[in-house]
């Protein structure tokens, strides 16, 4: 399969009035087509501000170096309006809160058909029935009722199908979901991400699923990439990550996921301390002061990226299974 | 028994007294109504032309027959007057709060879209023209553009017009800074960012998606403007450089002013019309912001 999407060495940094925030450091990402890449980091790791750069969706205060490649295209050197041009139809995002991300004044139908119009150039009548289509490909039930209805009318995870639906119409190779099932209810969360994985796989569409939940991209995902304050730690397909991680960062975290099988009253495990001021430039590894493992070595100098065979790459001086 | 009963009977009750609109809706949309429907159609109606005085009635009271609101004590009818003035002072005040907001409301509407160079020269004009009192504006607006003397009097029409002018340009600023603020609260919501993220172009958002939101405050506040350039427009005439001669409530009011000792009728009519009016704007603009906003408050 042929690459559809290449970051290289991605960097992003915000100007604040304390200094300058880096919140992407040298990232380099690839994705074939129709294959799914979970990015995974906890609050703050950079994980949404990646998906934002690479769409081109930043505010102004926002500097990014490095290279995109979209198809074969150069993107991060394009003006902005031919950048703009790939937007919906090329790739589209899917929002982390289907509360605020439709408009509470406007009917369904009306934001539905937007982009059918304005994008595609399709006339109201087709655009109508594109919509009900589209509707019936996620699920809504009386899909023609629902064009006339408001956002306040339906719950959070009808809304969320509805920003699914908004988000496919254009049919874009390209599927960005920024923690698409945060805002849900935990018996929603697994019907929205089948649907999203279904709708991929009939029209073959990469995605990129923005989560802090390893077990939402553990059957979602080809493969895998660890955030930890910008940088991304451990990068892997989806099997060989969960089956020998690398990265005690990976591991605190899928450590903190509740289990089933953990007696009653016991204490979910948690990572201590918090993540290192984006704006100070401190030498060492990020996450020496919350690592169960660390040494001397470990806040002196930054590890690199390390290639441990079967594209499973970290960021590690000590990672797990290796020499101690 | 007794206490289900009591619940099935007051949950009716409850939501129809929340869907009722409250007195001061019917009263305030009734008489704007009959304002609006006397400022167009006055003219067709069979009342005394009010520009020609009835020399056998002078100062007449109200409740006369001949004179359903009485005469000023040059003989002029007070209905036919305030019919005929309705027409001048709504339409002042209509247009200038439509021109002059439409303007303010498109200035400050992309100023808090596009932020930059743009939104701070913007602010800072906006600033400005806010620090001017209106009155203080409008007055020297109306004598450097409606200059006159003796030897080249100015013509009603181009008073009017300077008038109209002036009021818009009053306008401007205040539903200008109203339609900033609240699509600055807008334009940072994630909708707007869904529909970039789709492509959608600038324009396409700023009408689609932040206009329809910033539509009730600018409404609201659009019915209170009607009710100042109401005043302003009043207040002008009694300084003597509105409308002239009785053409507008305020002008008649300026007219009567001399004769309030022994026909008080005179100016208590067009005060009480411009009161009236400006107390309804109020409610009714108060009313049309809770009725528009009630998709948002139920998120």
């Amino acid at each position: 399969m042929s690459s559809l999407l290449k970051i290289d060495n991605m960097s992003v940094s915000f100007a604040t009035p304390r200094g300058n925030l880096r919140a992407v450091n040298d990232v380099t990402i690839e994705l074939l087509k129709g294959e799914s890449l979970g990015v995974v980091g906890e609050s703050g790791s950079g994980k949404t501000v990646l998906s934002r750069a690479t769409m081109g969706l930043l505010p102004g205060t926002a500097t990014r170096t490095g290279t995109i490649t979209y198809n074969g295209q150069i993107i991060s050197e394009l003006p902005k309006d031919e950048v703009r041009e790939l937007w919906g139809t090329g790739m589209a995002m899917i929002f982390q809160d289907p509360m605020t991300a439709l408009n509470p004044v406007r009917r369904i139908g009306a934001q539905l058909t937007e982009s059918l119009t304005v994008r595609l150039g399709m006339d109201k009548k087709a655009a109508k029935l594109k919509a009900i289509e589209l509707l019936m490909r996620v699920r809504i039930p009386d899909p023609e009722s629902m064009l006339r209805k408001f956002p306040y009318q339906l719950s959070g995870g009808m809304r969320q199908r509805i920003m699914i639906a908004i988000a496919v119409s254009c049919e874009p190779q390209l599927l960005f979901a920024d923690e698409p099932t945060t805002a849900l209810d935990v018996t929603v969360q697994a019907q929205v991400l089948d649907l999203i994985t279904e709708l991929r796989k009939e029209s073959d569409m990469a995605m990129i699923l923005v989560t802090h939940d390893l077990g939402v991209v553990a059957g979602h995902t080809d493969k895998i990439a660890v955030m930890y304050a910008g940088d991304v730690v451990e990068y892997a397909p989806t099997r060989q990550l969960f089956s020998n991680m690398k990265m005690p960062y990976t591991e605190a975290l899928l450590k903190s996921i509740p289990r089933l099988e953990t007696p009653t009253g016991s204490r979910l495990p948690v990572i201590e301390g918090r993540l290192p001021d984006p704006t100070k430039n401190e030498p060492g590894c990020p996450f020496a002061n919350r690592c169960p493992y660390v040494t001397d070595k470990c806040r002196a100098e930054k590890p690199p990226l390390t290639n441990a065979g079967n594209n499973h790459y970290y960021r590690c001086w000590f990672p797990i299974g290796g020499e101690k | 028994m007794s206490d289900v009963q009591q619940t099935v009977e007051v949950l009716p009750k409850l939501s129809s007294t929340k869907k009722k609109k409250p007195v001061g809706f019917y009263l305030s949309a009734t008489w704007i109504g009959t304002v609006v429907f006397l400022a167009v159609f006055g003219w067709l109606l069979p009342t005394r032309p009010w520009d020609s005085a009835d020399y056998d009635a002078l100062g007449v009271k109200p409740f006369s027959p001949n004179h359903p609101l009485g005469t000023t004590g040059d003989g002029y009818d007070m209905l036919s007057g305030l019919v005929n003035g309705a027409k001048i002072s709504i339409f002042v005040a209509l247009v200038g709060v439509i021109i002059g907001g439409s303007i303010g409301t498109f200035i400050g509407v992309t100023s808090a879209y596009y932020r930059g160079m743009y939104d701070r020269v913007v602010t800072m004009i906006f600033n400005v023209m806010l620090s001017i009192p209106n009155l203080v504006l409008s007055l020297a607006l109306l004598s450097v553009l409606a200059y006159s003397d003796e030897n080249n009097p100015t013509t009603t029409s181009r008073r009017v017009g300077v008038l109209m002018l002036s009021l818009t340009i009053v306008v401007v600023p205040i539903l200008g800074r109203i339609g900033r603020a609240s699509a600055l609260q807008w334009a940072g919501r994630e909708f707007v960012l869904a529909s970039k993220s789709m492509g959608t172009s600038n324009a396409s958002i700023i009408i689609r998606h932040i206009l329809p939101n910033v539509a009730p405050a600018i409404l609201a506040i659009g019915f209170l403007a009607v009710g100042s350039l109401i005043i302003v427009e009043g207040s002008l005439a009694v300084l003597g450089i509105g409308v002239p001669g009785g053409a507008s409530w305020g002008s008649m009011l300026a007219n009567g002013r001399g004769n309030i000792a022994y026909s008080p009728h005179e100016v208590y009519m067009p005060a009480m019309a411009i009161a009236l009016t400006v107390i309804s704007c109020n409610w009714f603009g108060d009313y049309v912001r809770r009725a528009l906003d009630k998709r948002e408050s139920k998120i």
